[in-house]
């Protein structure tokens, strides 16, 4: 008896193309799980979190691990686009720098040589770097079925915890960041015990910085919250203002009341709550020497 | 689908087999082609004592370091892997392993065979690559013995010998 065997029985579904892969959507609809690069949905079939007696995997479709960025359209990240891809991109480094953080700190060189970007959100672990900072960069995520197409808003796709804005019979097949301008700064951080470690807690934030005055923010914070969270009594603050000592320290005095943090194993909500304005403040520090 | 043909390439050799598809890659070269140069350790991705490394056109050196207990028998149809038994040449080894042997960076043993693909990949992308990179490239293998000196110590000494090969 050999204990390498670690998946639960399943049926393997294995489209060739993404039509394909959406018919199978509707036909099975919560019936099945789908399957990208595997780093989360691997571990949570052992685990059990995942039961569908149906896998449709995405690896056989060509053409789905594209990056594309254009000044008009902004970034568009393809559903089988890896963690790696990212980190290689110098675009993404200089114009969405959070994204770039974020996925350089994935799990570990394996991981990201597997793990997707999209498979990450679609996770929606309140604890996810790179949900964080695409949260903050304003992203959607764009979802097929049979019906046609939607295009969601991160702002609207995290609903609880363990809920996202997505029918089965949806795909997810592509994350779309707005373009960004030459004003726009962005930065992600976390804090965490090594970097394999989920985050204890992590913060992005994308400005909109004319010299030393932010003209608008939008700040996103993880693993304080049931899920993703917007900070937006915060980004209020930012708005129009001078970044200076004094509004990062009012900024980091008035973060931990708008957060809500829980005990885990990894962390507690005391520790979360006190660390998390000081974070913020170092996120948009970042941010602003960028 | 609950079985899948396939084709895996593994260390120069063919293997046409049929896999049950809830196998991961590590189960079907450990138990199914009897592979076992091959670790199975965490299961889960942490602790990349079963890297391997896999063909992938996207990549400069033409292959990717992964985690084998991470992907599916079933979605690998086709590719080309290399395993550890798969780095000597003619019954000579190869500098990394050389080097780990030299330089007592094998204790246990149990990590050593995913530490070392993860250092040929880390040195064929850099044979100059200092202790930072090396470090930072190591981070998905875990030690419970060596605490790493000498593994770093190691890689250094086998990207210097690659480094001259160049």
């Amino acid at each position: 008896m050999s204990n390498s065997r670690i998946l639960p029985e399943f049926e393997l579904l294995a489209p060739k193309s993404l039509d394909e892969a959406i018919d199978m959507a509707a036909q099975y609809g919560d019936r099945a799980a789908v399957l990208a690069g595997g780093t989360d949905v691997m571990i949570m079939l052992q685990k059990g979190a995942i039961k569908s007696p149906y896998i449709i995997a995405l690896g056989d479709i060509a053409g789905l691990d594209y990056i594309t960025y254009s000044k008009g359209e902004g970034l568009r990240i393809g559903a089988l686009a890896t963690a790696w891809q990212v980190t290689q991109d110098s675009k993404i480094k200089k114009n969405y720098t959070a994204l770039w953080q974020a996925a350089s700190t994935l799990g570990s060189p394996q991981i990201r040589n597997a793990a997707t970007i999209v498979g990450n959100v679609l996770r929606a672990s309140p604890s996810g770097d790179c949900s964080c900072a695409l949260l903050a960069l304003g992203a959607s995520v764009v979802l097929k079925s049979t019906a046609g197409e939607r295009v969601v808003s991160l702002d609207e796709f995290f609903i609880d915890y363990g809920t996202i804005n997505r029918t089965a019979s949806e795909i997810a097949v592509e994350l779309r960041v707005p373009p960004a301008a030459e004003s726009t700064r962005s930065a992600f951080m976390r804090m965490t015990r090594m970097n394999f470690d989920l985050s204890k807690v992590n913060a992005a934030v994308c400005l909109e910085m004319k010299g030393r005055k932010c003209t608008s923010a939008r700040i996103a914070m993880g693993a304080v919250a049931p899920t993703t969270l917007r900070i937006k009594k915060a980004e209020t603050m930012l708005a129009g203002a001078t970044v200076n000592d004094t509004l990062l320290a009012e900024l980091a005095a008035a973060v931990p009341r708008q957060v809500k943090p829980i005990d885990d194993v990894r962390s507690t909500a005391e520790y979360r709550r006190t660390v998390s304005g000081i974070l913020v403040k170092r996120v948009v520090q970042a941010a602003c020497a960028a | 689908m609950k079985k899948r043909s396939i084709t895996l390439y593994i260390n120069g050799e063919e293997y046409s087999i049929s896999v049950d598809v809830s196998d991961t890659l590590n189960h079907v070269i450990r138990n199914q082609l009897n592979l076992t140069d091959l670790k199975h350790c965490c299961g889960r991705g942490e602790c990349g004592a079963c890297t391997v490394l896999v063909e992938d056109d996207r990549y400069p050196t033409g292959r990717k370091s992964i985690d084998s207990c991470m992907v599916l028998a079933a979605m690998m149809d086709g590719k080309r892997i290399t395993t550890v038994a798969g780095l000597e040449k003619k019954g000579k080894l190869h500098p990394v392993q050389e080097a780990f042997v030299e330089k007592g960076a094998i204790q246990c043993g149990f990590c050593s065979t995913g530490m070392i693909m993860k250092s040929v990949d880390i040195l064929e992308n850099n044979p100059k690559a200092k202790e930072a990179e090396i470090r930072a490239g190591l981070e998905g293998n875990i030690c419970r013995c060596t605490g790493y000196t000498k593994i770093v110590e190691a890689v250094k000494q086998a990207g210097e010998v690659m480094a001259a090969k160049k």
